[in-house]
Order: structure tokens, then C-alpha cells, then sequence
């Protein structure tokens, strides 16, 4: 295989779609082995360290610490020390540079892209103009060889015989194209071909030299070539993305009416690294003073998330207050004879959500968008929401139903703990068929939540207060605690929601039930 | 509102230091509670200061033994008061070091004596009386041990000492009984007798040393009595008396037999007991077996949240062990992967006396109640070139493998240097590496390590040097 290898950014989890990289554990020169840990990747929800797929040198660092970059786009290049710089460049250059592909769900998948793995070949040099009269309207270019093409000269073509002195990559190439190396110039010390020689060779003999395709890319797309006049723009992106050098195809488009805007062209150059960041210069006066913090992966993954939900699940709100004393003097019972066993309210909401999930299982549900479908799910897999210094996560507690009062207490906290950690398997974080958030620990009396897509619905709990409450016509003082279930409309409805809260009500009100 | 913690440790020796940077280095919020000096006994009054002691009682061993190569030295004189001074003064700079590290690791140090009220609470006494409370997820107890008491034997930290007196003598006394031979109570006797104090070393067992091989054992009590230590085994002090410039002490063996005699000073190292008082530890459920707090295999007590390592935690007592258990706890917790449970046989012993004792596993007495064939090799430093270049040629290595797997299972080494020889052998075991294995490994020559090479292949029945 090639001696010049990618490493690229992993795919951890059906959920990743791209990762920070936090740090370089090798640096640039050094040699490492098969599993040696190369880097470490923060994504939306884990820091992991990412294993070298292969031995290698590392010879350039692409993306650097700090950098955000999608599934797939390249780290780094890995190649023997054989392998020149020059050659490193324009290996890079040709996959169409240190970059990434456009993100996926951009939606505009680039058609015009090369796929072929071999380039192809032509027996008779075109036209010097054919390459460059692109029909504008993008559409297909017909039997005409394709822009990304290589086209060997006649003038060149042959095989090689006996002694030329060239570099193992050269020789590959000059195989694969059928060109007699000794019709190529050498310009390496002693005269030795190098790959860029037989690309000047080509190119001087009339041909063109396709961006190559390395054969160690796991099928990412490299980036766009073909014609964007027809994406629609606004007319700073369009002119900035010439300037820079950016197919507005791997943009996204995030302007009015759908147009690619200035600051998709911004992001993109950021994501390709053509230039570095420019870092504007603070305003010498009268400027307010602020800091810029960057979105971290977990930032933007909350942001999506839930921007998307808000967007799409038409939520609804019920509130319930709930009386906990019996709840309350049932805890301090359990933890006071039970050595092994600390529970906290929250352990009772999860268990009573639980055990309220299994009497309405129609709550207990996600919302597949794609079939139209509602997925009713036998276990209660409850998401409990964990703050943490750099965001928010939510572990599950699987089968909650089915567990102990003293099981999901004890797996809350290991959970709580390896969330801060950050040491949570994807497992561990991702599903879940219901949310519990809970604020009571800052005394909010009550509050609403966004639903975790694609669940059906999340429960807000507030504090435990003491209230005046009437009861038989008399006000007397009670623990009151507050919770609001958001329902998504799509696949709850208010009298369902109701009924949840209804069942919930009951098990927290006569904690005993949860026990049996 | 009370400082929330995601770990709390309690006690800051090399288990509790050691388990704060750990929790600091996954990220959480941390903090230590020390009632005394940063670095708990080891480094205030354990293995750091004997080292120091026992490096001085090296020198007077050397400047005994100058004959042999030529040298001769006259007006040499000893100050016990220096060589305690050095000793204080390490452990002075260590202690700061610990400081620093909490710094360094963001690891908040609290003052203070720590006592369990709930589950995730814990009140802290500072020195004026002040309580604060703390809240933490997850409590780890690393309070330690302390000397234990022999019935009808007070220390008085004047005649009659404890490990804290023995490090900080006034002056080197002229005679000394020493009760107990385990690690302590050896190297104890070992420094003193070599620094020119009159030693009788006091063993309730049969032989010295308890926990170690009978062949390693026996071998340190060759050498003890021909340096002039008198040893009784299978004995315990039936009387003792302290005068106002002696003590008497009356030892009764194993037959009944009474030998009295006065010394002028007596240190009791009859084993330690764990630090388990005053920390609320019944109140919470947390079991307390013979001493030490009941963990599993994790560190976890038998209440909530609440951990034990190190001393504390059970034998052996060894610093060593409380930092991998510290290790070991933290990771677990904090669902690192690769957690392993230690197996309390493989953790190494030491014991820095002259001559040293290192060893690993089972006993060769173990070895054989396991109704295991065996594998048992030795090799005697006589037959070492580099152990007789250095004129310490005492002493041998064994080693004991399970002759169907290949497994180590026990290393028993006693001679120069063999605490920083015995790794070899951890590192064996850790990789799980077998008799031949070690067989193939290229040993450099000349070196003590070399004896470790000779016992294996003793082991497999292919000795060179012997």
C-alpha cells in the first residue's frame, strides 16, 4: 500500500458527527506503533484518545489542538521517511488539501465529485481548454473526460525499462499510468523522479493530473470541485468564497431564503484551515470588555439538540404539586437502617417515574421522524440530567422499572461520577425512553424543560418546600414538591400526559408502592 | 452552604495523597483533611526517617569493616543528635513536597480531625474547636494505623518507646529490648545494634520475622546473633518495670523458663492498629473488623459512598499498598477502564535492615499447603561475584513456581540491596511471565540481580554458578 497514510477523525458512536481535537500525543517527526494513542478527541459527549490505526511516522499535523473537524476529515499524514515533504504537500493538496468534507447534512451531497478510485485514463490528450470550460449550469460534462481526471500524454507513455532511478512512489504511479519514467525529467538529488516530477512531466507534455485519491481514505469525500455558480449565495459569500478558494457546495447555508452566507463561507475556511484564525485586535477604547469562549463539542452538541427540539416537537406543559412527606420520612427510615443505601428524593422521582411509565406505557415512547412512527418501548430507560462544569449529559438508568430503589441510587451516583469524569460509554449516555432534570438542589420552586429528542416527554422537578396547603378546609404546612412534565404534542396528547402525572402522583404520594 | 466535594479523603499519607491527586486528575473536585503534618506516617514517621537512620547505621557498619580494604580511620565520633536532625529534616522536605502536589492538583487541604455525621457529610474539628461541614459524593478513609499496645507495657515516650520515640532519641541508649520482630521492630534492632547499642529483639511467634519464608527468617537471625542481638522467640514480656534510670524486664519463653534483665530502653513494635476511632464509623454502618475497616474488592465499606485504603483498610500495612489501593479506589469509582483488584499475596515486603529482606507471594510453607507441584529453586550470594566484590556475600535468593504453569508464586530474597532488586520478580508476576520467560532474560553481568537469574534456573533444575 501506499507509504503515505491519513489518519482521520474516528467515528465513536452512531451519534458523532465530528470531534475536537484536544490534543497531540505524538508530535510531528515521531514514529509510533499500531495502537499507540495519537491524539485525544473531545466529541459532543466524551474525551476519548484515538489509537493509531497503523505504524507510521508522523509527518504533518493537519487539524490542531483546539480544532473542530467533522467525522472523517483528516489529522494527519503518516509516511516513511522516504517520502519527501514536496510530495507530502502535494499528496495533500490533491485530496483536495488539509481538510474535511462537507458535513452531511448539508444536503447538497457534492455529484460532480470523483469517485473513481483509479484515474482515468486517456489515450489522446484533450484540448488544453476542455478541462476549463466547465458548462456552467453544472450539469453533466457527457463523455468528456471528467475535470478530475488524469490524461497521460501519448509523448510520455510506455514502460519502463532497466535502471531509473525514482522514488518506490513514482514507480507505483508511473505503473498504474503506463509511462516510461525514462521520458520524465528527475529534479531529486542525483536526478532521482519523485512523484512531482512525473506530475510536471504530464502537465508539461500537454496532459492534466487528477487530485489524486488515497487508496487509505475510508470513502470520505475530499472536498468540492465542481461548479457552484448555480448554489445560491449572497453576493459577499460568493466573492469571499473565489478569494479564498472555497466551493460554495461545502458550504452550508444558513442565510435568508437559504443562501449561503459570509459566515458560512467563514466556517468553512475554518473548518479547511486555509488561513489561520485571524484574531481581530482588541479595540483600543470604549469598546465593552468581553471574552470570547469557543463552543466546545459538548456546547454545540446541547445547542443542536435541543434547538431542534424546541423547533420541532410542539411541547406542552403540565404541573403538578405533590406532597413528599410520606416520601420524605420514608428516606430518612430507609438511610438510617441501611448502611449501604443513601437515597435521594431524586432516586424516589426516577423509581416513581419508572414504576408510572409501566402503568402508561404510551408515554413512554420516542418519536422516529423519519418512518412517522412512534417507538413504545417495554423498559423505562430514564435519562437523569447531570450538570456539569462544561455542560450538561444524561446518563440512563436502563430498566429502571425493573430495579430496586438502592439499584438506581447506586447507579446514579457511579453514573454522575464517570459522567464528570467524562468517562461515560456512548451506552451509557445514549437512548433513553424519558428525562428526569432536577433544579431542587438550588431551591427553584419549579421549572420546564425542553424534551431530549427523540423522547416522548421530560419531567422538571423543583424543590422540596414547605407550603400552605389546605386541607379538609384547614391551611396546614406540607412538603410540596413541584414537577412539570413537557410533552411533545406529536405523540402525546394532554389527557395522556394527565395520566402519567395522575400515576406519578400516586407512587410519590404513597411511596410504599414503589417498594412492592 | 457547605463545601459540596465530588471526593473527600480523609488523612493524607501515601494512600490519601496519592487518592486526591488521582481524583484530581479525572476532574473531580477534591478534597484532603490532614489533623497532623501532609504525608501521614510514612513520611513523618515511618519509612522515610527509619531510612535516614538506617542510611546512618550503614556508615557505622562501613567504618567498622574498614580493614578489609586498606583504610583505617582514628577520632571518629557519632552524634545521634546530627543523624536525627538529617532524619527530620527529610522528612521535613517531604512533607512540604506534598503540600505543593495538593496545590499543583487543585486539591483543597483541609485542617483538621474529620468525623462522618451522615452518609456524604463530614464534620471537620480544626485545632481552635471550630466544626465545618463538607459534603462529598464519595468519602475515602485513609486515616492509617498506629503502634499497637501489649498488655501490661506502656509506652512512656521516656523509657518506654514507640516507633515515634525510637526515630527521635535524645541520645543513643546503651541497651534496648525491642518487642516485636516484624519489619519495625527488625530494622529497629538492626540500626541500633549497628550504630553500637546493646539489642535483645523479643518474638512471640516461633520465628522472627512472621510473615516471611523460614529460610529467609532463619537466615536473618544467623546474622542478628552474630552482630550480638540477642533473640527470643516463641517469648513475651511477663513483667516490666520502669525505674527512674532502667527498665526491668522479665521475658518468659516458650517453656516457662523467666530471664530477666534491665535495659535502658524498651520499644514496643508488636504490630499497629488501625486508625478507626472517633470517625462516626458505627454510626454509619461502616463494619470494623479486628481494627481495620471491612472493604471489598473495590475499597468499598459497607456504607454508602464510603471508602477505605491503606492501614486502615487491613493488612499488610505497607505504604505502598495503600498507594495502589488508592490507585485502584479512584479509578473504579471514577469508571476508569482496567481496573483490577489487588491481590494482597503479590504486594512486595520489605524490610531495610542489615542484611535486607524482600519478598513477593507465598511463603515456600504457603506454597506447599496449596498441594501445588512445585518448582523451588535457590541460589546463595556466596556464589555471587559481584556480592562478594562488595564483601556482602550473605545471603540468598528462592524463588517458587507452580511447576505446571509456570507461575511465580513466591520470591523470598535477603542480602545487600535486595529492596530494589525485588520488582524484578513484581514485574514477572504483573506479566504474568513464567519460569521460562525469566529463564530467557538476559541478566547483566557483574551484578547482585544476577542471584535472581540463578535461583530461576535452580528452579527449572539447570543452575550454572552453583
Amino acid at each position: 500500500m501506499s507509504e503515505i497514510k491519513l489518519i482521520e477523525v474516528p467515528k465513536w458512536g452512531l451519534s458523532m458527527e465530528e470531534g475536537t481535537v484536544a490534543e497531540w500525543l505524538v508530535e510531528e517527526g515521531a514514529s509510533f506503533s499500531k495502537g499507540d494513542l495519537i491524539c485525544e478527541i473531545e466529541t459532543s459527549k466524551i474525551a476519548n484518545q484515538l489509537e493509531a490505526p497503523f505504524d507510521g511516522v508522523l509527518r504533518r499535523v493537519v487539524a490542531k489542538a483546539g480544532e473542530t473537524l467533522p467525522v472523517g476529515a483528516v489529522l494527519a499524514v503518516s509516511a516513511e521517511a522516504a517520502v519527501s515533504d514536496a510530495e507530502i504537500e502535494e499528496f495533500l493538496a490533491g485530496i483536495g488539501a488539509d481538510q474535511v468534507p462537507a458535513p452531511a447534512e448539508s444536503g447538497r451531497s457534492p455529484g460532480g465529485q470523483p469517485t473513481v478510485a483509479q484515474p482515468d485514463l486517456e489515450s489522446s490528450p484533450p484540448a488544453p481548454a476542455a478541462h476549463e470550460s466547465v458548462p456552467a449550469t453544472g450539469a453533466a460534462t457527457g463523455s468528456r473526460p471528467r475535470p478530475g481526471a488524469t490524461i497521460v500524454p501519448d509523448a510520455l507513455r510506455g514502460r519502463t525499462n532497466g535502471d531509473v532511478f525514482a522514488t518506490p512512489h513514482a514507480r507505483r504511479l508511473a505503473d498504474e499510468l503506463s509511462i516510461d519514467l525514462a521520458r520524465v525529467t528527475g529534479t531529486g538529488r542525483e536526478g532521482r523522479i519523485s512523484v512531482a516530477d512525473l506530475h510536471d512531466s504530464i502537465r508539461a507534455a500537454g496532459g492534466t493530473v487528477a487530485p489524486p485519491q488515497s487508496p487509505t481514505r475510508s470513502g470520505v469525500p475530499g472536498r468540492s470541485f465542481e461548479d457552484d455558480t448555480a448554489v445560491p449565495a449572497t453576493p459577499v459569500a460568493r466573492r469571499l468564497a473565489a478569494s479564498l478558494g472555497i466551493n460554495l457546495h461545502d458550504c452550508r447555508a444558513t442565510g435568508s431564503r437559504g443562501r449561503v452566507c459570509e459566515a458560512d463561507v467563514r466556517e468553512a475556511e475554518r473548518r479547511f484551515r486555509l488561513q489561520p484564525e485571524v484574531v481581530a485586535a482588541p479595540e483600543p477604547a470604549a469598546e465593552a470588555e468581553f471574552e470570547t469562549i469557543p463552543f466546545t463539542a459538548m456546547r454545540r452538541a446541547i445547542g443542536q439538540r435541543l434547538q431542534e427540539s424546541k423547533r420541532s416537537a410542539p411541547h406542552f406543559r403540565l404541573t403538578a404539586d405533590l406532597q413528599i412527606d410520606d416520601l420524605l420520612a420514608l428516606r430518612t427510615k430507609i438511610n438510617a437502617t441501611v448502611p449501604a443505601v443513601k437515597l435521594s428524593v431524586n432516586d424516589f422521582v426516577v423509581k416513581a417515574c419508572a414504576a408510572a411509565l409501566r402503568k402508561v406505557p404510551d408515554v413512554n415512547v420516542q418519536f422516529d421522524e423519519a418512518t412517522q412512527s412512534v417507538l413504545r418501548y417495554a423498559s423505562a430507560d430514564i435519562s437523569v440530567a447531570v450538570a456539569l462544569p462544561s455542560g450538561l449529559i444524561t446518563p440512563i438508568v436502563r430498566g429502571a422499572d425493573g430495579k430496586t430503589l438502592a439499584e438506581i441510587s447506586g447507579e446514579v451516583q457511579s453514573l454522575v461520577t464517570k459522567a464528570k469524569t467524562g468517562k461515560l460509554t456512548a451506552d451509557e449516555f445514549q437512548g433513553g425512553t424519558f428525562t428526569v432534570s432536577n433544579l431542587g438542589m438550588f431551591d427553584v420552586r419549579e421549572f420546564d424543560a425542553i424534551i431530549n429528542p427523540p423522547q416522548g416527554a421530560i419531567l422538571a422537578v423543583g424543590a422540596g418546600q414547605e407550603r400552605p396547603v389546605v386541607v379538609d378546609g384547614q391551611v396546614v404546612a406540607r412538603t410540596m414538591l413541584t414537577v412539570t412534565l413537557s410533552c411533545d404534542h406529536r405523540v402525546i396528547d394532554g389527557a395522556l400526559g394527565a395520566t402519567f402525572l395522575r400515576e406519578l402522583r400516586r407512587f410519590v404520594e404513597s411511596p410504599a408502592l414503589m417498594l412492592v | 452552604m457547605t463545601e459540596k466535594y465530588d471526593v473527600l479523603v480523609v488523612g493524607s499519607g501515601p494512600g490519601g495523597y496519592v487518592a486526591a491527586i488521582r481524583a484530581a486528575q479525572h476532574g473531580l473536585r477534591t478534597a484532603v483533611v490532614e489533623r497532623d503534618r501532609l504525608g501521614g506516617i510514612c513520611l513523618n514517621w515511618g519509612c522515610i526517617p527509619t531510612k535516614a537512620l538506617l542510611h546512618g547505621a550503614d556508615v557505622a557498619h562501613t567504618l567498622a569493616n574498614l580493614r578489609p580494604l586498606g583504610f583505617s580511620a582514628s577520632g571518629v565520633k557519632f552524634d545521634m543528635g546530627r543523624l536525627v536532625e538529617f532524619s527530620r529534616s527529610v522528612s521535613g522536605r517531604l512533607s512540604d513536597g506534598i503540600g505543593y502536589l495538593m496545590k499543583k492538583n487543585g486539591i483543597d487541604v483541609v485542617r483538621g480531625s474529620a468525623r462522618l455525621l451522615d452518609k456524604g457529610v463530614v464534620a471537620v474539628t480544626a485545632a481552635d474547636e471550630s466544626v465545618s461541614e463538607y459534603r462529598a459524593d464519595h468519602i475515602i478513609l485513609a486515616t492509617g494505623a498506629r503502634p499497637r499496645s501489649v498488655p501490661g507495657v506502656v509506652p512512656d515516650g521516656d523509657r518506654v518507646w514507640t516507633y515515634f520515640d525510637a526515630l527521635v532519641p535524645s541520645e543513643l541508649p546503651k541497651s534496648l529490648l525491642v518487642i516485636g520482630s516484624g519489619a519495625i521492630g527488625v530494622e529497629f534492632a538492626s540500626l541500633y545494634n549497628d550504630l553500637g547499642t546493646d539489642v535483645t529483639l523479643v518474638e512471640v511467634a516461633p520465628q522472627i520475622m512472621p510473615v516471611e519464608d523460614a529460610a529467609v527468617a532463619g537466615h536473618v537471625r544467623r546474622q542478628f546473633e552474630k552482630r550480638g542481638i540477642r533473640i527470643h522467640t516463641g517469648a513475651s514480656v511477663s513483667e516490666l518495670t520502669v525505674g527512674t534510670n532502667a527498665v526491668t524486664v522479665a521475658v518468659r519463653s516458650a517453656d516457662g523458663t523467666i530471664d530477666e534483665s534491665t535495659v535502658d530502653r524498651v520499644l514496643v513494635a508488636a504490630g499497629i492498629q488501625g486508625n478507626v476511632e472517633d470517625l462516626g464509623l458505627e454510626e454509619l454502618g461502616v463494619e470494623v473488623d479486628r481494627g481495620f475497616v471491612t472493604t471489598d474488592q473495590w475499597c468499598r465499606t459497607t456504607a454508602f459512598g464510603v471508602y477505605a485504603i491503606g492501614d486502615v483498610a487491613g493488612a499488610p500495612c505497607l505504604a505502598h499498598k495503600a498507594s495502589h489501593e488508592a490507585v485502584l479506589c479512584v479509578d473504579r469509582l471514577a469508571g476508569a477502564d482496567h481496573v483490577r483488584p489487588l491481590d494482597r499475596d503479590y504486594v512486595p515486603g520489605c524490610t531495610y535492615a542489615r542484611p535486607q529482606v524482600a519478598s513477593l507471594g507465598l511463603t515456600e510453607e504457603r506454597a506447599r499447603a496449596t498441594g501445588r507441584r512445585l518448582q523451588i529453586g535457590q541460589f546463595d550470594l556466596q556464589a555471587s561475584g559481584k556480592a562478594l566484590a562488595i564483601g556482602e556475600a550473605d545471603g540468598f535468593v528462592k524463588t517458587i513456581f507452580d511447576a505446571d504453569s509456570g507461575e511465580l508464586l513466591g520470591a523470598h530474597m535477603v542480602g545487600p540491596d535486595v529492596t530494589e532488586q525485588i520488582q524484578g520478580f513484581g514485574i514477572a508476576r504483573s506479566l504474568e511471565a513464567t519460569a521460562d520467560d525469566l529463564a530467557e532474560v538476559v541478566f547483566a553481568h557483574p551484578t547482585l540481580s544476577e542471584a535472581m537469574h540463578e535461583s530461576v534456573l535452580a528452579a527449572l533444575g539447570r543452575p550454572i554458578n552453583m
